[in-house]
């Protein structure tokens, strides 16, 4: 794959051989936000080419764990990492899924991130619902389109798709769905509702 | 024009990441990191050393560089003297590479490693590549629609 990354050897210089550069390609993001455990690195690493990555933006000394359910709970401090994951669409176009938490102390983050981002995919775990609120808000705020998706976790779910629009009180016009975060393609249906939603906000932003 | 540098690696410096001021003075305001994976030795030696990488700078960060953002090396770069971060960093961007992904693999902070970016940017060390436009076109989203379909 021609973006596949090989480290080129340091050469006593700063400089690397290399002689015909590829053109970089455009970047797209998508972001997948939600609580603890909810399954945003499972989202990401089912659709990533690559392991995910994990990048660090601020880390509190009592994180050590990473999205862990049983201590999701009572976790107060926590590590902002985020994960992303990567997808050429061609090789003038790249498409990065970053999963962020979900925490309002974070939005200073939110704003770097979603500069420029297609939409957002609020990840919910119907047993804690309330984990997602701040992203919800944050995305409402914002004017983000954004598609709410229940990860589904075997295929259970406490409540129904209208309980959790109910509990959420999103807009009519933001789609609740439900997926399994383990699944590629399940995923990849739910980014596709994202950018569905995506495209309506850009059509509708040029016809103005 | 070359001389013995201790600090020039075998292979790309992978620096760790490190911890950065957490408490006192800087938590206001700004930009602010914290501690990387290492139990920290030294409050003292633990705060100071993101620092030193970008000579002092908490904030600042270029707004054109997002996460996303594709940086490759600049060509017709004058070879100039690197830090270790700095040396790394332009050895991973031959072929373009995200500011994201270069953060996730040298394991430096993010907010790191986009000073640092700035800088190789502002030293004509790095191409930064930055969109004509914020707002993503109808036509980038339905190629990102068809590529996602024909996944599988």
């Amino acid at each position: 794959m021609d973006f596949v990354q090989s480290p080129d050897p340091i050469r006593g210089t700063a400089r690397v051989g290399n002689d015909q550069p590829k053109k970089a390609p455009v970047p797209v993001k998508i972001i997948v936000a939600g609580g603890f455990g909810v399954g945003k690195t499972t989202t990401v690493g089912a659709i990533s080419e690559i392991a995910p990555l994990t990048t660090e933006a601020e880390m509190t000394s009592a994180s050590v764990g990473i999205d862990n359910p049983g201590q999701a709970v009572t976790k107060t401090t926590t590590t902002i990492a985020m994960d992303f994951g990567v997808l050429t669409i061609d090789q003038t176009l790249k498409l990065y899924i970053f999963g962020t938490p979900g925490q309002p102390r974070f939005a200073f983050m939110w704003d770097d991130l979603i500069k420029g981002a297609l939409g957002a995919l609020v990840v919910v775990d119907t047993n804690r619902i309330d984990d997602c609120y701040p992203a919800v808000d944050y995305f409402e705020r914002a004017g983000l389109p954004f598609v709410v998706g229940v990860n589904t976790f075997n295929g259970q779910m406490n409540y129904n798709l209208e309980e959790v629009r109910w509990a959420l009180a999103v807009r009519e016009d933001v789609p609740v769905l439900s997926f399994d975060a383990r699944f590629r393609s399940s995923v990849r249906d739910a980014l596709l509702v994202v950018l569905d939603q995506a495209l309506d906000k850009a059509i509708r932003a040029k016809s103005t | 024009m070359t001389y013995p540098d201790p600090d020039d690696p075998a292979r790309p410096a992978r620096p760790s990441v490190r911890p950065f001021l957490q408490s006192g003075p800087h938590t206001a305001g700004g930009y602010r990191p914290a501690p990387g994976n290492e139990p920290p030795v030294d409050e003292q030696t633990t705060t100071l050393r993101p620092f030193v990488i970008t000579s002092g700078r908490t904030d600042g960060t270029d707004p054109e560089i997002g996460m996303e953002t594709q940086v490759t090396v600049t060509h017709a770069a004058v070879p100039v003297r690197l830090s270790p971060e700095m040396r790394a960093i332009v050895a991973l961007c031959g072929d373009p590479l995200s500011v994201a992904e270069i953060s996730a693999r040298l394991r430096l902070h993010l907010g790191v490693t986009r000073i640092l970016v700035g800088d190789l940017r502002a030293a004509g060390q790095l191409d930064v590549h930055v969109l004509d436009n914020d707002s993503p076109d109808p036509e980038t989203i339905m190629r990102v629609i068809r590529g996602l379909r024909a996944i599988t």
